[in-house]
């Protein structure tokens, strides 16, 4: 068999950035967006300072995260161990760009779809090297068989001091370097100054930890722009989701409770709120598509492993059971809405939780990994439940008010507690990064507006359930208080994970 | 695994079958020819491979040649970017002609046919009036060596202009005073010991082919010192970084020098059979016997003050490290490859020392043309003879070459503002030739003010693929291919080996591959782009037009021999050359069935056979040397050459001038003999004596010139420093590559380098604005704070600050929006109002520009700086830095052009100028650019 990867040899590399170019010339790469590049950081105090540099790109890990986030099959294992891709199924989710520890992927704009350095499989199926190992001055850029042991540069691989990038993300990564510095390969030990890049405008787009942080031993002086890509809309989706998902799951206890033949507050409002904000869910999910008019493809073309597919067919369970139950309601069937309870409450909670599985399949975003995030969400989810609830209670009568007031504090502090513990926990430096990011950086605000919003919105609920015949008007304002809070602080996670640099 | 190629094999080029990499993992074939070509990006002239699509007949991409022998198939970042350069969405298309005043921007599209009979009639109207002198080329780098140069003279006007005393002056009169040759030409790949003052993994002349060979040394063992002020791609890959201060590299040399001579690390035997040292006996020591052992005592007392600890306070390096670093020297005899062109040598006041005193290392270690050693130029390269060459000139153009300077190497281009502007004379027709002297050289502002001025520049002429800063000063812009779209023969002294290497139309090729019959009225510019040009037809229709009867006696040299009456072809002119001056081509070329010019289009390249390992030593046969003189100093000496010239005026008429050298032809040693070198004394010179003899005896032997710049000197305790603005970066060429997208996208920020030490004394924020101010003005620019730099200088890379006039023309990738005003005291002042900004084209990509900085046009603000000796720009400044003053916006570039004029005269009161001996106005056997009959020479003629 042939297994293919890079042995990128930082021992040789000049910094000319000839790859780079021919890299943009072989595959028409637009501005702004790079398949290769090289990187350069620089270490020590005149008259001991030096500059080093690596080649970054695709690693065409054994273990693809890229390929397991991919709903659509558009990112593929070839024959000969590259992952490669097919523009034609990309629906532009940017899961990959996410689950990719190495900043590999981009979304090119001419196409809308995910790009990345394919080993320039259309050349070796012409038995020619890629475009960058042809061009290399200094032939620091080699092809290595993996399964060949007596290759040349699978040979110097074996033999000699080789690193990988970011070998604690399980990826198997195939790109291999010869002398680079450790600061070249582990973007922590490294960071960008205020005084910018050494040639080009400084990359705003591209995240830095603080200068001087802990550990920071290196300055980078010369790396592409890497922004984000999951922001407003997908810390957005978290929240209709939850609000979705917390209403029915409040609707259930209430049933559970015995209210299930309230036929408006219990059979018809909870499923038509949910739904609509289901709905917007959708809305924000196909809108934060590059290719919103590929969404079907998600299951038409379908991959089972990635958890963007399998969170589709939950909310579209989700969404039938409560059409399902919504129809029971108008028909004031609450014997049916009895036995809907269960699965609904069920499938709402899957519905709150599989978005924890999905970041969980972004290795490249160690915030996101944390296992407290499923508890976590469920916990917001009953918040938003609670707290939505609290909002209908103006509008209308609501049975066992203290029950939704109990879940809407219940969840409150749930939520605060896991952030509080996965605040004080010792972890790895990457998460360590984003925490202190999201509670000190850039995302500072957001994030303590969500933490006092969701004291205000647990207080609000404190207030009313020592009131013996509370006003609605004080628990609604601590709900839409909770729900923006629970927004903040989703849209400080969302963007803290990606503030972490990965290149 | 599959057996990976770097390219098709060479049988298949014609058609490729090839995979489309967008539509991958469909698998779309297509069919592309490959065609040769060679780089017109920097000097070092690597090989290119065009890859035409059969079905859009369009330049897919551009790889490199694998079989061209300098760059072997690989190239820099600038290869591949030739694709955007001709498919750059702002390049000139057609012939202009300005219609506003000059330089207000306005034109109107000409016919070619228009502006060769206009600029043709002037021409010829300047010869018929006597004014030779008025008629100027002023090249950046040639495309082909001496293509110009046949031009010119054929017109019988001594109008070369060059830019070389911007480049490498100093360098070549450090080499040249030497060896004759005035380059060095490195082995790399076989040296054990490499020495660069300069930055050739990333820059220099020749940086791709260069890198290559310096890493694959390294990777074999190989130590590389580095001597750069500044950390350079090429400090941080060495195994010694020694930043020593501007201006005191010579010292360190000496130094090194010393402890070798010191510790009896240096090839005796070498030194005594090739180095002039009896001369250099005699001149210095007549005290001392004249004998070789006198040698040691001479130099160890002439270098005494030369201390490892005298380096470590001059120079600021370790005492120590540089004991280390001879040891390392003295280890590896004939086996030290080193190189100078720029850096230090174009920085500083007799920075040629700086040349002079490297090479001293290669003769004492015996690395002179070895395997592994640094031969000169003149072996390596290979210039094949041109056909129909004009007899030398009979003229002498004091505008280009001036009697302060009579050592100038080459043109005192940098001058010819203030010599218009006294009077020296005027241009019927200036040529800028893909030259940018408004931005490129120091003191642009009165290169404006003489480019405006109707009266001293008649007719401006700029050719160039596109806009620069002095094309928009032009009465003419006239569109002139890129490397894809020209004719030039390219030969440089890459490594120890000979080659040629062919620059072709690609797309004219391409019809060719694809059967087109090209009849002798087929011209290039049907094939190229819009109306674009090649130079060598533009040549050739200009002369037809200056001289349409043939009765100036100038058409003849452009006239078909095949088909007398109409003009000589691209493919007759090639042809011919490739036939007649290429030893081995033709042989080549009929081995595989082809002519030596289709072997050429076909491979574009082709490596001269032949050992140019020490071809001093060749041994000469006597009847080689029968008409000849012998000296005491055993030179064979011919009559009728430089050497055996009485002296007098009219003895000049009888002397033929030989391109290198007196035109001797061996030199005898232990009793053989040998060819020698192309010096007067065919040997090795420690003592020049044409340097003492034209007035400078002091500098006769290496030695050490206080730099204009010297620390001691400077004020560093207030806000004195030295600015180094000169330094390249691996990704752009000088002002050729704004042209290039994907090379503009990496590198278009040139902040000022400062070491945080000098940021905290000076007060200068992260980021925040500096006012830099220099002799005659000042510029603001953006500090970037780094321990890459010797506190006590601040550097900032020369490529950037390209600016435009026009909101929406020339912004290419890499222009910011200017104005331009005079402020109520008379001085300049350029303004940038906005930095580059996305704009619709047919290149999506333009709309996807997402950096804003442009730099700052530094050399504004630096007066003519010209070593008295080389007559080569100083680059390095004295400055004073602080924070920006109230006011200052980043790009301000303000400047007194009366303080201009005012350093330009403090500067040529440091020249010594001729006549040198005999009445000459240049010494006979240094190299020139179209060297004039010997009577030339005579300052009465």
């Amino acid at each position: 068999m042939t297994r293919l990867g890079f042995l990128l040899d930082s021992d040789a590399c000049i910094g000319c950035h000839a790859c780079t170019v021919a890299c943009k010339s072989e595959h028409d790469v637009p501005l702004g967006v790079n398949r290769t590049w090289v990187k350069y950081v620089e270490t020590g105090s005149f008259p001991q300072a030096s500059r080093h540099f690596s080649v970054m790109r695709c690693n065409h890990c054994d273990d693809a995260p890229c390929m397991s986030i991919c709903p659509t099959n558009a990112l593929f294992r070839a024959d000969n161990g590259v992952v490669d891709f097919d523009d034609d199924n990309c629906i532009g989710c940017k899961g990959c760009m996410n689950a990719c520890p190495y900043d590999a992927l981009y979304i090119n704009p001419a196409t809308n779809t995910a790009h990345k350095c394919n080993f320039c499989n259309h050349r070796i199926e012409q038995n020619l090297e890629p475009s960058c190992v042809v061009v290399c001055p200094v032939h620091a850029i080699k092809v290595a068989d993996l399964d060949d042991p007596l290759d040349p540069a699978t040979s110097i691989i074996a033999r000699e001091a080789v690193a990988v990038r970011s070998p604690e993300q399980g990826t198997n990564p195939k790109v291999f370097y010869k002398g680079a510095h450790q600061a070249s390969l582990d973007p922590l030990r490294t960071a960008i100054a205020a005084d910018g890049m050494i040639w080009a405008d400084t990359t705003p787009a591209h995240p830095t930890v603080p200068p001087g942080s802990h550990g920071v031993v290196a300055r980078t002086t010369y790396t592409t722009g890497h922004p984000m890509t999951w922001k407003a809309k997908v810390s957005g989706y978290l929240v209709t989701k939850a609000i979705a998902a917390g209403v029915m799951l409040v609707a259930a206890l209430l049933v559970l409770l015995g209210h299930s033949n309230e036929q408006a507050a219990v059979g018809v409002v909870p499923p038509m709120v949910a739904g609509a904000f289901l709905a917007l869910t959708g809305v924000l999910l196909v809108a934060d598509l590059k290719q919103p008019k590929r969404f079907h493809y998600l299951i038409t073309r379908g991959s089972w492993e990635s958890w963007l597919v399998k969170g589709a067919y939950i909310l579209a369970g989700f969404a039938a059971l409560m059409a399902a139950w919504w129809v029971a309601g108008l028909a004031d069937m609450h014997r049916t809405i009895e036995v809907l309870a269960l699965p609904t409450a069920l499938l709402a909670a899957a519905t709150a939780g599989y978005t924890a599985f999905l970041f969980g399949q972004c290795e490249g975003r160690d915030l996101w990994q944390t296992p407290l995030l499923l508890p976590t969400l469920l916990a917001q989810t009953v918040t938003a439940g609670g707290a939505t609830y609290s909002i209908i209670d103006l509008f209308m009568e609501i049975p066992s008010a203290d029950a939704v007031h109990w879940a809407f504090l219940g969840g409150t502090l749930a939520t605060l507690a896991l952030i509080w513990i996965e605040a004080t926990s010792k972890a790895t430096p990457h998460v360590e990064a984003a925490m202190h990011q999201m509670m000190h950086g850039d995302h500072a605000r957001r994030f303590s507006f969500g933490v006092v919003g969701l004291m205000a919105g647990g207080g609000a609920a404190i207030m009313a359930l020592l009131s013996d015949d509370p006003a609605p008007g004080p628990a609604a304002v601590g709900g839409l208080i909770a729900l923006l809070a629970l927004w903040a602080y989703e849209d400080a996670f969302v963007r803290a994970g990606q503030s972490v640099p990965l290149s | 695994m599959p057996d990976l190629q770097p390219y098709p094999p060479h049988e298949d080029w014609h058609d490729v079958t090839s995979l489309n990499a967008q539509a991958w993992p469909d698998r779309v074939e297509e069919h592309h020819s490959l065609v040769p070509t060679t780089c017109f990006n920097c000097e070092a002239a690597c090989g290119l491979l065009a890859h035409v699509n059969h079905e859009t007949g369009e330049i897919d991409k551009i790889e490199g040649n694998p079989l061209h022998p300098a760059s072997r198939g690989r190239n820099c970042a600038k290869g591949p970017a030739t694709l955007n350069q001709v498919d750059d969405t702002e390049r000139i298309l057609h012939p202009l002609r300005r219609v506003g005043e000059r330089g207000s921007g306005r034109w109107e599209r000409v016919t070619w046919e228009d502006a060769l009979t206009d600029i043709g009639g002037r021409i010829a109207t300047a010869l018929d009036e006597g004014r030779r002198d008025g008629v100027m080329y002023h090249v950046g780098r040639p495309g082909e060596d001496g293509y110009a140069d046949r031009v010119l003279k054929s017109w019988g006007v001594d109008g070369h202009n060059s830019h070389t005393n911007i480049c490498s002056s100093n360098a070549r009169i450090g080499y040249q005073s030497w060896m004759g040759h005035d380059r060095p030409s490195s082995d790399f790949a076989n040296a054990e010991v490499i020495f660069l003052i300069s930055a050739h993994l990333e820059a220099g002349h020749y940086f791709n082919p260069h890198a290559q060979r310096i890493m694959e040394a390294q990777g074999k063992g190989a130590t590389v010192i580095c001597v750069d002020p500044r950390l350079s791609n090429t400090g941080s890959k060495a195994d010694h970084w020694l930043p020593a201060w501007p201006g005191t590299e010579p010292f360190l040399l000496l130094t090194i020098a010393r402890l070798l001579i010191e510790r009896g690390d240096w090839q005796q035997d070498f030194v005594r059979r090739w180095v002039n040292w009896e001369t250099y006996l005699a001149e210095t020591r007549p005290d001392l016997p004249l004998a070789f052992e006198s040698l040691e005592t001479a130099l160890l007392d002439a270098y005494a003050e030369y201390t490892p600890e005298a380096a470590e306070e001059i120079c600021g390096v370790s005492g120590d490290q540089l004991r280390e670093i001879a040891e390392i020297i003295g280890a590896h005899p004939t086996k030290f490859a080193s190189h100078n062109w720029r850096a230090a040598g174009a920085g500083n006041l007799g920075g040629w020392q700086t040349a002079r005193c490297l090479f001293f290392l290669n003769v004492l270690t015996g690395s002179v043309a070895t395997v592994g050693g640094t031969s000169g130029n003149g072996w390596n390269k290979f210039k094949p003879a041109q056909p129909k060459g004009a007899p030398a000139l009979h003229e002498w153009n004091e505008l280009s070459w001036p009697k302060e300077y009579p050592l100038a190497y080459h043109e005192m281009s940098i001058l010819l503002p203030h010599f218009l502007n006294e009077g020296r004379g005027t241009l019927d027709v200036y040529f800028s030739r893909v030259y940018n002297p408004i931005w490129t050289n120091p003191d642009g502002f009165s290169w404006m003010e003489a480019l405006t001025d109707e009266a001293k520049v008649k007719c401006h002429v700029a050719l160039t693929p596109t806009w620069s800063e002095t094309a928009w000063f032009a009465d003419y812009v006239l569109p002139m291919g890129v490397g894809t779209e020209r004719h030039d023969v390219a030969s440089f002294e890459t490594h120890n080996g000979r080659w040629i290497g062919f620059r072709q139309p690609v797309m004219r090729r391409y019809a060719e591959i694809r059967g087109e019959e090209l009849g002798p009225d087929t011209r290039t510019h049907e094939f190229n782009k819009g109306e674009v040009w090649e130079e060598n037809e533009f040549w050739i229709d200009l002369s037809w037009r200056i001289d349409p009867d043939g009765a100036r006696g100038i058409r003849r040299w452009f006239e078909s021999d095949e088909r007398p009456g109409t003009p000589i072809t691209v493919d007759e002119y090639y042809g011919t050359m490739f036939s007649q001056s290429v030893p081995g081509l033709p042989e080549a070329a009929a081995a595989v069935g082809k002519t030596p010019l289709e072997y050429m289009r076909d491979v574009g390249s082709f490596a001269v056979p032949g050992d140019m390992v020490t071809p001093y030593e060749r041994i000469v046969g006597g009847a080689d040397v029968a008409d000849c003189d012998k000296g005491e100093d055993g030179v064979f000496r011919r009559p009728g050459t430089i050497a055996t010239w009485d002296g007098t005026r009219a003895g000049l008429a009888g002397i033929a001038l030989a391109d290198l050298g007196e035109g001797s032809p061996a030199v005898e040693v232990d009793g053989e003999i040998k060819e020698g070198f192309p010096t007067p004394s065919k040997k090795l010179e420690l003592f020049s004596t044409t340097l003492k003899d034209w007035g400078w005896p002091e500098y006769a032997a290496p030695t050490w010139i206080k730099s204009h710049v010297h620390h001691q000197d400077l004020d560093l305790a207030g806000d004195e420093r030295i600015l180094l603005p000169t330094f390249r970066i691996p990704t752009l060429i000088h002002t050729r590559s704004a042209n290039s997208k994907w090379l503009n996208e990496i590198s278009h920020r040139h902040p000022l380098w400062i070491h945080p030490s000098d940021a905290e004394a000076l007060d200068i924020e992260e980021s925040g604005l500096v006012r830099i101010t220099t002799r005659i003005g000042h510029f603001v620019i953006q500090a970037w704070r780094t321990e890459g730099i010797r506190p006590g200088i601040v550097a900032a890379s020369h490529h950037m600050g390209r600016w435009r006039i026009e909101e929406d023309q020339a912004r290419s990738w890499g222009a910011g929006k200017a104005t331009i005003d005079r402020t109520a005291d008379g001085k300049w002042k350029l303004t940038r109002d906005h930095g580059i900004r996305r704009y619709d084209s047919d290149d999506p990509d333009t709309d996807r520009i997402w950096w804003n900085d442009t730099g700052v046009h530094q050399n504004l603000t630096f007066s003519v700086q010209p070593d008295p000796i080389s007559g080569m720009q100083c680059w390095h400044q004295r400055v004073r830095v602080g924070p920006a003053e109230a006011g200052d916006q980043y790009g301000d570039v303000v400047v007194d052009t009366a303080k201009s004029r005012e350093a330009y005269l403090e500067w040529m009161a440091k020249t010594r100028p001729a006549p040198g001996p005999g009445g000459l106005r240049r010494p006979l056997w240094y190299a020139r650019p179209l060297k004039p009959a010997a009577p030339m020479y005579h300052v009465d003629n």
